[in-house]
């Protein structure tokens, strides 16, 4: 049942390049693969901002925003005490298939992937692979969570250098879920279905509503036209309709 | 309060295709606060709708293309509405057809079903063809009468565009005349956005609806304008965000106010405008609408 709330901010960080962990006080309930619409503006930008829940804990939650239009900007620029209005939790929480798990993210894809290792953990073994374009950051974090952390750069500051794809292999892997961009995604699924092993993905589209009553984040699956709001954001890999 | 024939228990009604079937924004509030909620446009098939990406934003607004995404009137009835008529809203079904027959057909699936009212949509911007029988009188006047034959006495509205080559007062006295019981004035502009990364348009269907706060003084002008040239009620619809712009529309003439894309700025725009309007007419001192209804003409 999502509700909305409007609640000052606690912290916000740049914790890498153009990367913000933004937090915010409060009992907000949130599952792997949940979302909220974040918005801190009157009329403008008119959409509010669907952002992955990067963390959750006792009296807070966190999300890490990556800055790629005026919606994302004003997020990132907020102070703490700033007031923050959350809309969630929405969308379809994602389970653990339990036993060995991979968890594969690319850029601002990393975003949902803390919260599942933290919650998935214990139902098996969890692995990360991080890609980043730059300098790694909230390694630590995810070192603290998961089993094996593998990290990549794409101008080699830090880990292997190269994309997260080049890291990653599925074999051995009882399920893997993915997040980042569209063409990551469909290598990281040309690389599971070969080697037989699940695979979900978080995918992104834009959206208004949040609660699958406009219909705007439509994207293609074998079953038709499905909400990332609603059905997603999680997906299984074999279902969706790949463009590239 | 009323709208010709359809009670209401306040003027704000939910605006087709913002709105779902009312069981989304269904888990955040009680939606029998609201007057009214219009379906998400039905087809008599189900339909698709219009390929990724279906939105984008403006400034002050949002562009749509949806392309009337819906499961077909049948499974409506089976499925939505006695879902819906369990919250204690007033329903209004928003109808489509592709051709003046489809809408007959449609009408006639919802005939003798419990919706409250039928709303006939003249005015999606968002299919391809001959989607748009409310740029044209007769074209109007054909849908309507031939709904009207068939709609066992339910109440019709008809959503009009925001604009038709001929003027948009002869197609609202086109709806009134082939008994159309109250007009619905306007659906989304048709607009455009171009991908400055692609030099092509945005959206498969190029040209895309345009809604939210930027289009509010365009569709109040229309309110104002129709309301002074046809007798049936005029439903106020256009970038309606706050108490206040609903103050407007029924200042300019409209009996009622749709809310769409306000929706997407805030799920609690239904009763929150509810609530504003109501301690409006408590200040104010205001014992029903009438009071103040198209006070802007005098």
């Amino acid at each position: 049942m999502p509700c909305l709330s409007t609640v000052p901010v606690a912290a916000n960080e740049e914790v890498g390049p153009g990367a913000f962990l933004l937090r915010a006080e409060g009992d907000f309930p949130a599952a792997p693969g949940q979302f909220y619409l974040l918005r801190a503006w009157d009329r403008d930008p008119p959409l509010s901002r669907p952002m992955s829940v990067f963390d959750r804990k006792c009296g807070q939650i966190s999300f890490l925003i990556f800055v790629r239009g005026q919606g994302t900007r004003r997020l990132a620029g907020l102070r703490p005490g700033d007031p923050l209005t959350l809309f969630g939790p929405l969308g379809t929480p994602v389970r653990p298939r339990g036993g060995r798990m991979a968890l594969v993210g690319g850029g601002s894809g990393i975003a949902p992937l803390y919260l599942a290792a933290k919650e998935f953990r214990t139902a098996g073994e969890v692995d990360a692979f991080l890609g980043f374009r730059d300098r790694p950051f909230l390694v630590p974090l995810f070192q603290e969570v998961a089993s094996r952390v593998h990290v990549a750069s794409e101008v080699g500051a830090g880990g292997v250098k190269g994309v997260v794809t080049e890291i990653f292999r599925p074999h051995g892997y009882d399920a893997c879920y993915a997040c980042g961009p569209d063409g990551m995604l469909e290598r990281v699924w040309q690389a599971c279905r070969s080697a037989g092993v699940p695979l979900w993905v978080f995918l992104e589209e834009r959206m208004a509503c949040g609660v699958g009553a406009c219909r705007g984040c439509a994207v293609r699956t074998v079953g038709g036209f499905r909400l990332v709001c609603r059905d997603g954001p999680a997906f299984p890999a074999e279902e969706v309709i790949w463009d590239g | 309060m009323r709208v010709g024939r359809v009670l209401l228990g306040n003027p704000v009604v939910a605006a087709s295709g913002c709105f779902g079937f009312g069981a989304e924004y269904g888990e955040v509030y009680d939606i029998s606060r609201l007057g009214a909620i219009c379906t998400k446009g039905l087809t008599l098939r189900p339909r698709a709708g219009n390929p990724p990406p279906r939105l984008w934003e403006t400034r002050c607004g949002l562009l749509n293309s949806i392309g009337l995404d819906n499961p077909g009137v049948e499974a409506f009835l089976r499925e939505e509405l006695p879902r819906l008529k369990r919250t204690g809203a007033v329903v209004i079904a928003n109808v489509w057809g592709a051709s003046p027959e489809e809408y007959e057909q449609v009408v006639q699936a919802l005939a003798s079903s419990p919706v409250d009212a039928i709303e006939l949509n003249l005015s999606c911007p968002n299919v391809p063809g001959n989607g748009i029988p409310g740029r044209d009188a007769a074209a109007t006047a054909e849908v309507v009468g031939r709904a009207r034959a068939v709609a066992r006495g339910k109440p019709l509205w008809a959503k009009l565009p925001p604009e038709a080559p001929a003027g948009l007062v002869a197609v609202a006295q086109a709806a009134q005349e082939a008994g159309a019981d109250a007009v619905c004035a306007a659906n989304s502009f048709p607009a455009l956005a171009v991908d400055i990364r692609t030099g092509r348009p945005v959206f498969a269907n190029v040209v895309a609806g345009l809604s939210g706060p930027a289009i509010k003084p365009l569709a109040l002008r229309i309110v104002y304008e129709l309301s002074r040239e046809v007798d049936i009620p005029v439903v106020g619809i256009g970038g309606i965000t706050t108490w206040e712009d609903a103050v407007e529309f029924i200042m300019a003439g409209a009996h009622a106010i749709q809310i769409g894309t306000a929706n997407f700025l805030d799920p609690y725009a239904g009763p929150r405008i509810v609530d504003g309007l109501r301690a409006f007419m408590e200040a104010r001192g205001l014992g029903s609408w009438e009071e103040i209804r198209g006070c802007a003409h005098r």
